[in-house]
């Protein structure tokens, strides 16, 4: 990235030959022999002007961003556990939001770079690969982190390193929690998606008023997998589902972690006759799906159901995902706005035929989300960009995204609603001899109804 | 309410698969002394090499065939290549095990993903048995894993070479003055342990998916058998394993599905400190 030439006071201009920091590594600048803030000296110099001619950058003119607030280069650091789907969806796609927003011109022209970080899945690497980025790197902002225990585990740093983080992928309530609880402090907090676990649960109930007459499901059992997630959702289902429906509810079982054999589960609940199994499973949703595929249940099974949204699972489980459902962000086929299916191709095209996961579409969004507040505060600073991303509206791939105020029910949540971020309930149903994620709700994404298992 | 015929069938058949499952870790304990923790991590080798031979020739039972033999031949590696050389020090063994099970668990999440994977059920269909819908899947498991468990019963006090694997279970030193040769005992130990591991690992396979971390709950599973039924017993362990999976089903069936899996642990304590030699104790051998 080049900047126009203009007059650097002589004594912060060296002579070329010192080892200068380029905008790869992001903090540093050795300027006259002495240790001095990129940052501050960029302010210094006004429009990051000198940086280029340090750089070594030839062009003489080639516009640039006009406003002391922005660097040359603005880095987002993306956390996520690199092994699993979720973490690996949320790293390619802030990556690619990147890529695209510095073929369109940049951030009011200047370039943006997406650090990414291995969170391992674990509270402990989260925390340092934050402080790593936030401290190290000196990011603008972050965005990422799945898993409700790590993205909690980095709320207090958060706070410390006054750098906003847009969560994608961690579902906790607990969080903006916090930032109702102690605003100054935890204010940098925001997130994309998914909705939070209480309002997964009040979309399980949405979703229940609406379909299970078509579907046919009567009575049915709850599964949730005993885990934190799941409780807002147990506890939405259970005080509501049977009374705002005409549904029954058998049961609802919490199932613990380490369930290998739902044999004895399943009998249980085909002995009361159930229609359908209506889940809350993640950890423990592959075992509890392959069984019910492999004993060929008599009753149907779907919810949310986080491995099923997984876009390969139909392979891998060699059909056994046919006839499941489960809540997503966002499928691969579902044109939840004009921005969503140019996503997931472009996302198709640069990794090779995979497709992004539900936290791939709020980190692609979350990248996009930084670039407006960025361009409309001209500054990276993070309390400004705190106020600008207060009052943002963003229609993005997964929706419109806005975040609660201050006082509102979820400070800095994002909003759930029909004409915000809804989600969609897709289908695995075959389409030749593939399996195909079908959305069967909301009705006007809709391009199938429910059917029952083959086997049913 | 399930019924209580139902209850019986799964008992009946988890039962045998976890027999199974164990006996490889009674085996190796049994007659090397050796706490083998990477015994999960052979079910695992087990399962995955189905999981890749049925992929490529879409025939499970090949696939079983294979999960034998290569998780035989990592069992005979493991005891060659590390085991042997600190055989005598339990704590550089206990470690060793330990690591090559987590190597192997970072291995398979690399080379196939996190993502569980399926693997084709031995038979298809039902069969209803009491008015009870049961997998012919499971009735083969089950069938198979008492195959194997009668075989091993055979080998061992029927031929020469099992003989000589009780013998030195029982004393090394008066194995040796027979003329047994203690090191290719423990080598045919090792590889039949791996193999009845890697079948294991199958049917678990099929009988759930294959996935990274499949082996850990086995693992701890082996532990919770083989020291109710006593270390070292082969029989102790087949008892052991009906018992924790009597236990097991009860509690899912009756009491709470967030309780899974504590049964076995609770059964873990309970037996280390009010009968820690276990059911059977260690049969024949020398205190």
């Amino acid at each position: 990235m080049c900047y126009p030439l203009i007059t650097v006071p002589r004594h912060m201009v060296n002579d070329g030959k010192e080892n200068v920091s380029s905008a790869e590594d992001g903090n540093l600048a050795s300027l006259d022999g002495g240790r001095v803030g990129r940052r501050t000296f960029l302010k210094v110099t006004g429009a990051g002007a000198g940086a280029a001619a340090l750089a070594g950058c030839t062009e003489s003119i080639s516009g640039g961003s006009s406003d002391g607030g922005i660097p040359d280069t603005v880095s987002f650091g993306a956390l996520g556990p690199a092994d699993l789907p979720m973490g690996d969806s949320i790293l390619k796609s802030a990556k690619l939001a990147a890529k695209e927003i510095n073929a369109d011109g940049g951030i009011a022209g200047s370039d943006v770079e997406v650090l990414t970080k291995d969170t391992k899945d674990k509270p402990g690497t989260t925390r340092s690969a934050y402080q790593e980025l936030t401290t190290g790197k000196n990011v603008d902002a972050t965005l990422g982190i799945f898993g409700s225990e790590n993205l909690l585990s980095v709320m207090g740093n958060i706070g410390q390193a006054k750098t906003p983080h847009l969560t994608a992928g961690a579902a906790t309530p607990e969080a903006p929690k916090r930032v109702g609880e102690d605003y100054e402090t935890n204010k940098y907090w925001f997130r994309v998606g998914p909705v939070n676990s209480v309002f997964l649960g009040e979309s399980q109930i949405e979703f229940a008023k609406k379909k299970f007459k078509d579907m046919g499901w009567k009575k049915v059992a709850f599964l949730a997998e005993d885990y934190k997630w799941t409780e807002p959702i147990t506890n939405v289902i259970k005080k509501r589902l049977e009374s705002e429906t005409d549904v029954e509810v058998t049961e609802v079982k919490r199932i613990a972690e380490g369930t290998e054999d739902f044999t004895p589960i399943y009998d249980e609940l085909e002995s009361s006759n159930i229609d359908g199994a209506y889940t809350a499973l993640a950890h423990i949703g592959t075992t509890s799906l392959g069984q019910w595929a492999k004993q060929k249940r008599s009753f149907g099974y779907g919810g949310i159901h986080v491995p099923t949204q997984l876009p390969s699972f139909f392979k891998k489980t060699k059909g056994a995902a046919i006839s499941t459902f489960s809540q997503s962000t966002a499928t691969p086929t579902s044109e939840i706005t004009d921005k969503t299916l140019p996503f997931t191709k472009a996302y198709a095209n640069k990794y090779k035929g995979e497709y992004p996961i539900y936290t791939g579409y709020s980190a692609y969004d979350a990248v996009y989300m930084l670039k407006d507040a960025i361009e409309s505060a001209k500054s990276v600073d993070g309390s400004t960009l705190v106020s600008e991303l207060e009052s943002i509206s963003y229609t993005g791939t997964s929706g419109t995204i806005e975040f609660f105020g201050k006082d509102g029910r979820f400070p800095h949540d994002v909003k759930y609603g029909p004409d915000l971020v809804q989600g969609v309930y897709f289908q695995w149903q075959m389409e030749g001899k593939k399996g195909v994620q079908k959305v069967i709700y909301p009705n006007d994404l809709s391009n199938t109804d429910y059917q029952a298992p083959p086997w049913a | 309410m399930t019924s209580v015929v139902n209850v019986a069938i799964n008992i009946l058949l988890l039962g045998a698969l976890y027999s199974l499952v164990a006996i490889g870790f009674t085996l190796i304990f049994g007659v090397g002394g050796v706490l083998n923790l990477a015994h999960g991590a052979i079910i695992t080798v087990g399962a995955y090499s189905a999981y890749a031979v049925n992929m490529a020739t879409g025939n499970v039972y090949l696939a079983t065939f294979a999960a034998a033999a290569i998780a035989g031949a990592f069992s005979f590696a493991m005891y060659k290549g590390l085991i042997k050389k600190a055989r005598h020090n339990p704590v550089t063994v206990l470690i060793l095990t330990l690591v090559m099970g987590l190597v192997v668990e970072q291995v398979m999440m690399v080379s196939f993903g996190t993502q569980a994977v399926a693997v084709s059920s031995l038979v298809n269909g039902q069969t209803t048995i009491a008015g009870n819908g049961v997998q012919n899947n499971r009735i083969a498991v089950f069938v198979l894993s008492w195959l194997l468990i009668g075989a091993l019963f055979y080998f061992v006090n029927k031929t020469k070479t099992g003989q000589a694997i009780l013998a030195t279970s029982m004393s090394e030193k008066g194995a040796a003055l027979v003329g047994i040769e203690s090191d290719s005992v423990y080598t045919y130990t090792w590889v039949l342990a791996g193999m009845l591991a890697g079948v294991a690992g199958v049917f678990l396979a099929s009988f759930q998916m294959a996935a990274p971390f499949m082996g850990r709950t086995p693992l701890l599973l082996s532990f919770s058998i083989v020291v109710l039924g006593g270390l070292g017993s082969i029989r102790g362990s087949v008892i052991g394993a009906y018992l924790i999976s009597f236990l097991d089903q009860i509690t899912v069936s009756y009491v709470s599905t967030r309780l899974a899996g504590v049964s076995a642990l609770v059964v873990l304590v309970v037996v280390l400190l009010v009968k820690p030699e276990g059911l059977f104790g260690r049969e024949l051998a020398e205190e």
